[in-house]
């Protein structure tokens, strides 16, 4: 493949039993552009992300990357395609240190089998070491090198969300799916994470699709905004555009009123 | 590093008194060794696969029986007499065939092994069990029945594994000195081997899958080849320890082979540790020497008894021990005996993981 | 055809008594996430109970007894372990209940020895013959008992708000707890309710035509395991028909042996688990079982 290519959804439909999760959504992440996916709770960003990934199933429509459908397609193949995506709740082995869980990473990139690994075979060596040196790249671009021998389940929220983008981005991927990254992070590692994010989209060239609450951040980062609500595209723009569309103030606004009604 | 060195010169030692052993033990206890060593090894691949990779199988003992029986089929003699299967082949190319055919009798399974989740996986293997016990005792042509099969020696080159005497300073080695060496140094192997995957690529993607299925998949894991392969590795490793016992016993039978062999090795695993190949070795040793020790001794211990007397024999009086040894080691000692001395700060750390987001500050350099 | 319309009555009679056991293990599953190596174990205690309590209180006492024993071990046995147990991980704690269930088999092994205790049932020996088709009246008594607590259970899992809190535990255990479902509550219920139907299922598995409980007993409840899985471990509705497709499978199968000389001596107590391989390989869900959303 020659660069990132773009992520085309056209008339993407989610239904569990009876009820409609995604209806007919379609965007487009631009290669090289940070896309952020936002709505309030129940939107249903969280199943787009599930589906892009292939965790999910559509029950129609379509998800393409260039050329290829990746609708049909299982995680792991979705993942060697260059799509890598961090999960909303860490999905981190506790027990794990930082080092090996960038490593496994790099799963889709090596080739040590059991045989190779069980025999210790000169060809896995040189393949740890190889794979090794650039995580350490990729760890000391975000910070992580004091943590690296450390059991990730040890280590402060924010730290281990970082980890969690740090094993995303030890994929290698062209399209990158962020599922909050700064939740849950306080002011400091919210910033830091922000300019990482657009570190990432400057220096290494990814398009990155975010899903995140904090609009400020989204406000700064996204090039591009796609609003969801029940399940259906509401808005789409830039944020200065998106930020004063009624519609998008309705939904927003209306979820604000309900929680303040009074009691 | 002194403590690099300190477990370096503790293996070393322990390696030491290992080969030293057959000199001094008598025929019973090196048997028993023996015994726990095939266990270690069986058990070492019980521990890839639930340990490591979370798939609980109950069908361990039938593997082992696919070991010992492939071993005595593909080594033993075809005898009209006894009405017996048998290619007689090279005693070492019909161990490797053994072992061969375990795995890919756990690669026709994998379909079901890959794709059926932990415990659940369980249940599946039971299956593997109660059909494979039939088997045993309906193809008389290749177990012999009930009443089993006698076990061809093993031998290397034209040394034989039997019974002749061949005297090593002074002492004359007969079959159970010559296993010991052989058991010590397969155990090795298979644990060097099973440490060397663990600890790169293929060990991470189980864990991963363990921990957490979907991302591993997300990740690019192959979630359900990646569960096959460890099931035939972990039937590999069952299938070889099947061959170690059947050359310890020198006779197979079915009966051995059932459901109780199997929870058996799944005690190991959890009571010497699970994920780890020394708490396999570990668990595997305490397993299969508290039967031995307890028969050896029962007449100077208290509440146990010679088999028929009607108290508590050695046979029941170890499975409580080691049926209670599994509980405890789950709830009190979650990494099992291997990591009994529990480092201060691991524990404090593990009190103190935060769950909930946590306000200290990261030390990012940008 | 009237020998396999037997056959067929019988496997039903069998099949609803597995439901019986494969209805407690999905319970157990359901509401504490715990695959309970250890039901076998627990159904020949209930029998066990069952069958000493009868020499000095007859048998219907002691079969109450049984199963009152039965309930009272399992509610022990998920305060005194399950509940203390920490970890995530759902396999180590079917482990638990593989350890559990070696020491109680142990002791009820060297209790019960090399003995074949009797039930001093109602139903002895006796026949019914509808049209041309003879059964024990005992497979009568044991189709009717295991629909009508089934029924119950059913009833009791619906309307009643022990049955929401279950059900409520089973869908979301947090969200469960923070609306005042007291999950200990739930879960040692649960595996007191498993413990009675099981010890009604020992009584039926014990009965004419089968010469008595003996150690092996547990094994022959184990066929209760491949009839849960089936129907898919998560599935009350799985359960009942898991355990009929088992009963009815192994009546045939052992039913016209003769015919299938073929298979091996003995193939109708494994034809069970060909079964469970079969659909296993079909749908590793189980018939009835929530298929994960995610896909591997």
């Amino acid at each position: 493949m020659n660069g990132p290519q773009p992520l085309t959804v056209t008339g993407l439909t989610v239904r569990f039993a009876g009820l409609t999760a995604l209806d007919g959504v379609g965007f487009t992440v631009a290669p090289g552009t940070v896309h952020a996916l936002i709505g309030p709770n129940g939107a249903g960003k969280s199943t787009c992300f599930n589906v892009l990934s292939g965790v999910y199933r559509a029950t129609s429509g379509s998800v393409r990357l260039g050329g290829r459908e990746l609708t049909r397609e299982t995680p792991h193949a979705i993942a060697s395609l260059g799509v890598a995506r961090t999960f909303q709740n860490l999905a981190l082995s506790a027990h794990s240190t930082v080092a090996d869980t960038l490593l496994l990473g790099r799963h889709r990139l090596t080739r040590s089998g059991i045989l190779a690994s069980g025999l210790r075979l000169p060809r896995a060596a040189r393949e740890a070491g190889r794979h090794t040196e650039r995580m350490r790249e990729i760890a000391a671009f975000l910070g992580l090198e004091p943590y690296l021998d450390a059991p990730a389940g040890l280590l402060p929220y924010g730290v281990q969300k970082l980890v969690e983008l740090g094993r995303a981005l030890c994929m290698e991927p062209d399209v990158l799916l962020l599922d909050e990254p700064i939740a849950g992070m306080n002011p400091t590692e919210r910033q830091h994470t922000a300019a990482l994010i657009a570190s990432v989209r400057d220096s290494l060239g990814l398009s990155v699709l975010l899903v995140e609450h904090d609009m400020g951040v989204v406000m700064r980062l996204a090039d591009t905004v796609t609003v969801l609500d029940f399940g259906r595209k509401i808005a789409e723009g830039t944020p200065g555009e998106v930020q004063n569309d009624p519609e998008v103030v309705r939904a927003y606004l209306g979820e604000h009123q309900e929680t303040e009604t009074p009691r | 590093m002194s403590e690099r060195l300190t477990s370096r010169l503790g293996w070393l030692l322990g390696g030491v008194v290992l080969l030293a052993m057959p000199f001094y033990l008598e025929r019973f206890w090196l048997q028993a060794g023996v015994f726990a060593m095939a266990a270690a090894i069986g058990a070492i691949g019980l521990n890839l696969l639930t340990g490591s990779a979370g798939q609980l199988s109950l069908a361990h003992a039938f593997f082992l029986a696919v070991g010992a029986y492939g071993y005595c089929v593909f080594a033993g003699d075809s005898g009209s007499a006894t009405g017996l299967t048998g290619w007689g082949l090279p005693p070492v190319l019909a161990a490797v065939l053994a072992v061969a055919l375990a795995g890919a009798v756990g690669g026709l399974f994998s379909p079901i092994a890959g794709r059926v989740r932990g415990p659940y996986l369980g249940i599946a293997t039971l299956a593997l069990i109660f059909i494979g016990q039939h088997v045993l005792l309906n193809a008389h042509d290749l177990t012999g029945g009930f009443n089993g099969r006698a076990v061809p020696p093993l031998s290397v080159f034209g040394f034989a594994f039997d019974d002749s005497a061949t005297v090593v300073a002074g002492v004359p080695f007969r079959s159970m000195e010559k296993l010991w060496y052989l058991g010590l140094a397969l155990l090795a192997a298979g644990a060097l081997f099973a440490r060397g995957v663990l600890r790169g690529r293929p060990g991470r993607a189980i864990n991963a899958i363990r921990d957490h299925q979907t991302a591993a998949g997300v990740i690019g894991i192959p979630v359900a080849r990646t569960r096959g392969a460890i099931f035939v590795l972990s039937s590999m490793y069952a299938g070889l320890a099947g061959v170690l016992l059947a050359l310890a016993f020198q006779h197979a039978v079915p009966g051995y082979f059932g459901i109780v062999l199997s929870l058996e090795y799944l005690a190991m695993i959890v009571i010497g540790g699970l994920g780890t190949v020394s708490g396999a070795v570990i668990g595997a040793a305490f397993v299969t020497l508290i039967p031995q020790v307890l028969t050896k001794y029962s007449e100077s211990l208290p509440l146990v008894s010679a088999p028929g007397t009607g108290g508590v024999a050695p046979g029941e009086a170890s499975r409580y021990l080691y049926g209670a040894a599994v509980v405890a080691a789950v709830l009190f000692l979650p990494g099992g005996l291997a990591r009994l001395p529990v480092p201060r700060w691991a524990r404090k750390g593990a009190r103190d993981k935060a769950p909930a987001p946590t306000s200290r500050n990261m030390e990012v350099s940008t | 055809m009237t020998a396999f319309l037997e056959y067929l009555v019988h496997g039903l009679s069998l099949g609803a008594v597995y439901a019986l056991i494969a209805l407690g293990f999905v319970i157990i599953f359901k509401s504490t996430e715990v695959v309970n190596f250890a039901h076998a174990s627990l159904l020949l205690a209930g029998g066990y109970i069952a069958v000493r309590a009868q020499e000095s209180v007859g048998f219907w006492a002691a079969l109450l007894a049984g199963v009152a024993g039965a309930a009272t071990l399992g509610a022990l046995l998920e305060w005194a372990v399950i509940r203390r147990y920490r970890g995530a991980d759902h396999s180590v704690l079917a482990i638990v209940t593989i350890g559990i269930d070696i020491v109680l088999l142990t002791e009820l092994a060297r209790r019960i020895g090399p003995d074949i205790l009797t039930y001093d049932d109602p139903w002895g020996d006796a026949l019914v013959t509808v049209g041309s088709v003879t059964v024990p009246q005992t497979r009568v008594a044991a189709f009717v008992t295991a629909a009508l607590l089934i029924g119950l259970f059913l009833a009791a899992f619906r309307w009643t708000s022990w049955g929401v809190a279950m059900r409520a535990a089973a869908e979301n255990r947090e969200t469960a707890a923070l609306m005042g479902i007291r999950l200990g509550r739930v879960s040692s219920s649960a595996w007191a309710v498993a413990g009675a139907l099981a010890a009604v299922a020992a009584l039926f598995l014990s009965v004419f035509p089968t010469s008595g409980l003996d150690r092996a007993t547990g094994e022959v409840a184990l066929a209760a395991f491949p009839a849960a899985i089936i129907g898919g471990l998560d599935s009350t509705t799985g359960a009942l028909v898991g355990g009929l497709t088992v009963g009815v499978t192994e009546a045939l199968t052992t039913g016209y042996a003769a015919e299938l000389d073929f298979l091996g001596n003995g193939f109708g107590h494994i034809a069970p688990y060909v079964v469970m391989v079969l659909v296993l390989l079909a749908r590793p869900a189980g018939l009835f079982g929530t298929r994960e959303l995610s896909r591997v």
